[in-house]
Parts: structure tokens; sequence; C-alpha cells
């Protein structure tokens, strides 16, 4: 809860400044010129965002959440990653759902390819948040563009994980705060 | 309502519906979530447009384009990858900002880019969460796997570029 108001206290305070400063350096009518760009901007994304949000909320009740752990041990190979990447491109949420979930795959057995490319898939490539923010805001062809370079990465992040020699094992208990 | 809002709609509203098979309380659910989710995301929207539109007029399009434009290339996206790590905040910030850039002339290589950086690499996301949660070694170890794929993301775009001509275009 702090920190949701934490970030809506930053965001308005930088837009105040950057509106005071536009209306210092280039007057008022730039500043009502923004301010009709903002209002026609909301009037698109708005909708979309209400239909992306709906679209999460009901994957939420139709996808059983860790129902994947037991496909991305550490000798699933090539198809633990698409699993993984799979996976990740269907877990809605932010960092307070995802990380929390990234533990309880590594405590079920997941292997560290696995779960690097679980978190770059979701954090990435994420289909709520491309539905309800990158869509909307910059155009499904962009959108498209960068979902499509996008989806090999987390392979690929898995593939050197698995390579670098560095161990890892994960933590035992849950972390404090996991909860929000 | 563009075509792509239009699948987003028919593509919600049939999730919502096979939610509901599930059961009253399924669809119940859902509609709650939805709900709970839009009352954090309304009020940050509602500042963050108009932050970015702000932002949009006070940087200077010359800056924009020469640096990270269609034209800046490979250096351009080293540069995209390198801002979008210390990009903070969640897609309510990053989002609206490409959006300036791209008003201001950047190429859709570089904010390719920018956003790969900013998800993969993301410093404030690496800290707040990563560290405490998985520990040092496991963000030490993701980092090195991540570190060179926003660039390969960017260039991987630049390649892909003439298949979508209309990238850059708002709808």
């Amino acid at each position: 809860m702090l920190r949701r108001n934490a970030t809506f206290f930053v965001l308005l305070s930088i837009a105040v400044a950057a509106g005071a400063a536009l209306f210092l350096l280039r007057g008022p009518d730039a500043v009502l010129t923004a301010l009709g760009t903002a209002g026609g901007l909301l009037l698109v994304v708005l909708p979309a965002m209400m239909a992306g949000l709906l679209l999460a909320g009901s994957l939420k009740q139709l996808i059983p959440p860790g129902a994947l752990a037991g496909w991305m041990g550490s000798r699933s190979g090539i198809r633990g990653l698409l699993v993984a990447t799979l996976a990740g491109l269907l877990t809605p949420g932010g960092p307070m759902a995802a990380f929390p979930l990234v533990l309880v795959l590594a405590q079920a057995g997941a292997d560290r390819g696995a779960i690097i490319c679980f978190i770059v898939s979701w954090a990435l490539n994420g289909l709520q948040r491309v539905l309800v923010w990158e869509v909307p805001l910059l155009g499904a062809d962009f959108a498209l563009l960068r979902f499509l370079c996008g989806l090999p990465l987390g392979l690929l992040a898995g593939l050197l994980a698995r390579r670098i020699p560095i161990s890892w094992t994960p933590p035992d208990t849950p972390p404090p705060g996991h909860r929000a | 309502m563009t075509a792509s809002q239009i699948l987003l709609v028919v593509l919600s509203l049939g999730a919502f519906a096979l939610a509901l098979r599930r059961g009253l309380p399924a669809g119940q659910r859902a509609l709650r979530d939805t709900g709970q989710s839009l009352v954090r995301v309304i009020p940050l929207m509602l500042v963050a447009i108009p932050m970015a539109t702000f932002l949009s007029q006070l940087i200077p399009p010359a800056i924009a384009a020469a640096w990270l434009g269609p034209d800046s290339g490979a250096a351009g996206i080293l540069l995209a990858t390198a801002a979008g790590g210390f990009i903070p905040g969640g897609p309510f910030v990053s989002f609206p900002l490409v959006l300036t850039f791209i008003k201001a002339g950047a190429g859709a290589p570089q904010m390719v880019a920018l956003i790969t950086a900013w998800a993969i690499l993301g410093l404030h996301r690496v800290l707040s969460w990563e560290l405490p949660v998985l520990g040092p070694r496991f963000a030490v170890l993701r980092l090195l796997s991540g570190a060179a794929l926003p660039v390969l993301a960017g260039l991987l775009a630049e390649a892909l570029l003439p298949l979508f001509p209309h990238a850059l275009l708002r709808p």
C-alpha cells in the first residue's frame, strides 16, 4: 500500500515539475496542448486497459498456479525451458506475485536455467503487461515487433545460465514480506 | 476503436465467459480481481500520461532523434540498453516514457532495446525484489545470463523492421 502511494506521489511530482517547467519555458499554450494530447491518449488507453485487466483477472481463475513446476527440473533440457517460457508469458501480476512464485518453483525442483528463463520471459513478455500497457500505449505493430524480438531471449538466458559456474541453492525460508 | 482493441475486448469477454462456466464464484473472483487492478492502475495512469506528454514537449526532438533515432544504429541500441537498465518503476513509468521518446523521433530497434533492458536488467527490480527474495548469487547469475540480450533484441528488431512498416505510428 505504501509502495503504491509512493509511486503515485513520485509520478505526480514529476508531472507537476514537468508541467511547471513547460509553462515557464514555452508558455501556457504548450501546457494546454500537452494536456489535450494527454486527454486524447487516456480516452484511447482506458477502454483497452479495462479489457486487458478483465482478461488477466479471468485467466487467473482458469490456470492453476504452480502446476508447471514438475516440468522444469534439471534434466528437463530444452523442453523445460520452453515450458518455462510459456509459464512466464502466462504469469500475471507484478514482481510481488512473480518472485515468490519463483521461490516456489525452485523449491519444487525447477533448475536454475528454467528459473532464469521463467523470470526473463515473465519480465519481458508477460502477456498481461503487453496487453494492458504496451498495445494500448505504443500500438499493436510495435508491440508485436518487440514481443517477437523478446520471445527467444528467455531460452537463451536459460541455456547461458546452465553454463555459468556459479552455484546456487534456493533459500529455504520464505522471505519476509512475500505476502505482499 | 482500432482492430487490436476490438480483438482485446473480444478476448477478454471470452476468457470471462470461460471463467463464468467454472461457476459463479470464479466469475466473481475474476471481476473482483479486475476491479482491484483498476483501482490500483487508474490513478497511476492519470498522472503518468500527463507526465509523459509534458516531458515530450520538453525534450527537443533533435536530441532524441540524433542519439536514439532510426539512423543511430548499433550505437543507439547500446545507449538505449544502458538507459533502459536505469529506468525505475513499473510499466506505468516505462511505457509512457517510451511513447515520449518515440514522439520525439526515436527509432523502433532502439526502443525495443530500451524496453528489453528495462525488463531484464532493471536495477530497481533486482535491488528491491530479486536480491531480497532469491539472494545475491542468484541476482549475479541472472544478470550475467541476461546482460547481452537487450542488444541482441535491438539488432533483431533492426533486421525485422522491414516487416513492420507501421511499428512507430500511433493507431
